[in-house]
């Protein structure tokens, strides 16, 4: 989802270390070897994903000035998706297996020529496919370590910071009220063990909610 | 413990900081001051769901109805917020909305002001735009929170601020005090 367009829905990571010296020259190189490439036509997968320029998608070669407007990095993670409607994808087995059938002049065709069928049905299905795109803004303010990242979804957020630390050599930490009360504390100089004594309290009784 | 049980076992502090807004949302106004000088007013503006941890049960309620007369019967009923949507205000004129959830504490939806930049002509400087309005409204919930944090582990949140809560929410139809 955009961050720069719209209304953002984002989750937040603190970057684990800082960028090496000179790093623009290598990320620019790690960029572009991440970029999205798209589905080639011999392709028959069903997810495509890589970095693209976070102003125009469909920019996925990577000048400096593209990604870096300090103390910002900021790119979107473009994923595309091919998928085949499950009926459709039914209809073209039975359409195939009755063609062997009476090809090899068969009465029976077993369970494992049924699998194989199917699979190669949706292998020519999926390259028929028109990919459907969607695009995750992704900045780091690089002065403070915090990144925000367009997606709230488990799935798309473990496929950003994989394809982050390929690409930066450097882990993410999501942030969630525990780790951000703990960030906070601990710049205070105050034990953050005191975050754990922290428990429900029952608005009906007594207690104070802590151990 | 990764992090997925860590956010689980500690959702507690999420959903005590969206009661807290909207207990404070109501008894002072929602204002809040922030370091350097700044104020901001947080209100609970449209929706917010109420869950418990035991059982698979929901309740949503609007505040088109003043009281959320519905809300707090479910606080009564051992329910936590789990997600609410707010309208922040920063130094009375810049105005954020947005949806928080008590889990990871992740922005939804948010609007913000409307950027004054123009992205074909000037895109740099709509990005910083952009950017600085999006993280204005990061730094003052987290400053917000911060509040809370501070509050919450300290000697005050048995003595004085849990037992005002606890009244607040028992005595939703008495008027509020001026």
């Amino acid at each position: 989802m955009g961050l720069l367009r719209g209304s953002a829905s984002f989750s937040r990571y603190i970057v684990n270390g800082t960028p090496p010296e000179g790093y623009l020259d290598e990320y620019a190189q790690n960029i572009t070897r991440y970029s999205f490439r798209g589905f080639d036509e011999y392709s028959d997968e069903d997810r495509s994903t890589g970095w693209v320029n976070i102003m125009n998608i469909f920019d996925a070669s990577f000048d400096q000035k593209l990604f870096h407007i300090y103390p910002y990095l900021s790119l979107s993670l473009r994923v595309d998706t091919r998928k085949v409607p499950s009926s459709a994808l039914k209809q073209h087995c039975l359409e195939a297996e009755h063609r062997i059938m009476v090809t090899e002049n068969l009465d029976y065709m077993s369970k494992e020529r049924r699998r194989e069928i199917k699979e190669m049905t949706l292998s020519q299905l999926l390259k028929r496919a028109i990919p459907r795109t969607n695009t995750y803004d992704m900045i780091w303010n690089i002065k403070s370590s915090v990144l925000i990242f367009g997606s709230v979804s488990s799935r798309t957020c473990d496929e950003f910071a994989e394809l982050f630390l390929k690409t930066f050599d450097l882990n993410l930490s999501p942030l969630f009220p525990y780790s951000l009360a703990a960030m906070g504390l601990s710049r205070e100089g105050i034990n953050t063990d005191r975050l754990d004594s922290i428990r429900p309290f029952d608005i009906n009784g007594d207690s104070d909610g802590h151990t | 413990m990764d992090i997925l049980e860590k956010t689980e076992k500690t959702e507690t502090i999420g959903k005590d900081f969206l009661l807290w807004l909207w207990f404070k949302s109501e008894t002072r106004g929602g204002i809040f001051e922030i370091d350097d000088g700044l104020s901001a007013e947080i209100l609970i503006d449209g929706k917010i769901t109420l869950e418990t941890d035991e059982i698979q049960d929901s309740v949503t309620c609007s505040c088109a109805n003043p009281l959320m007369k519905e809300a707090r019967f479910a606080l009564m009923g051992n329910k936590r917020i789990t997600k609410a949507a707010i309208k922040l205000t920063i130094n009375e004129e810049d105005e954020f909305f947005f949806r928080l959830d008590s889990r990871w504490m992740n922005f939804r939806l948010l609007k913000t002001p409307k950027v004054i930049q123009d992205l074909k002509g000037d895109p740099e400087g709509f990005f910083y735009e952009k950017t600085g309005l999006i993280e204005r409204a990061v730094t003052v919930m987290d400053s917000v929170f911060m509040d809370f944090i501070r509050i919450r582990l300290s000697p005050d949140w048995e003595s004085s601020e849990l037992p005002a809560l606890k009244e607040w929410i028992r005595n939703w139809n008495r008027p509020l005090p001026a």
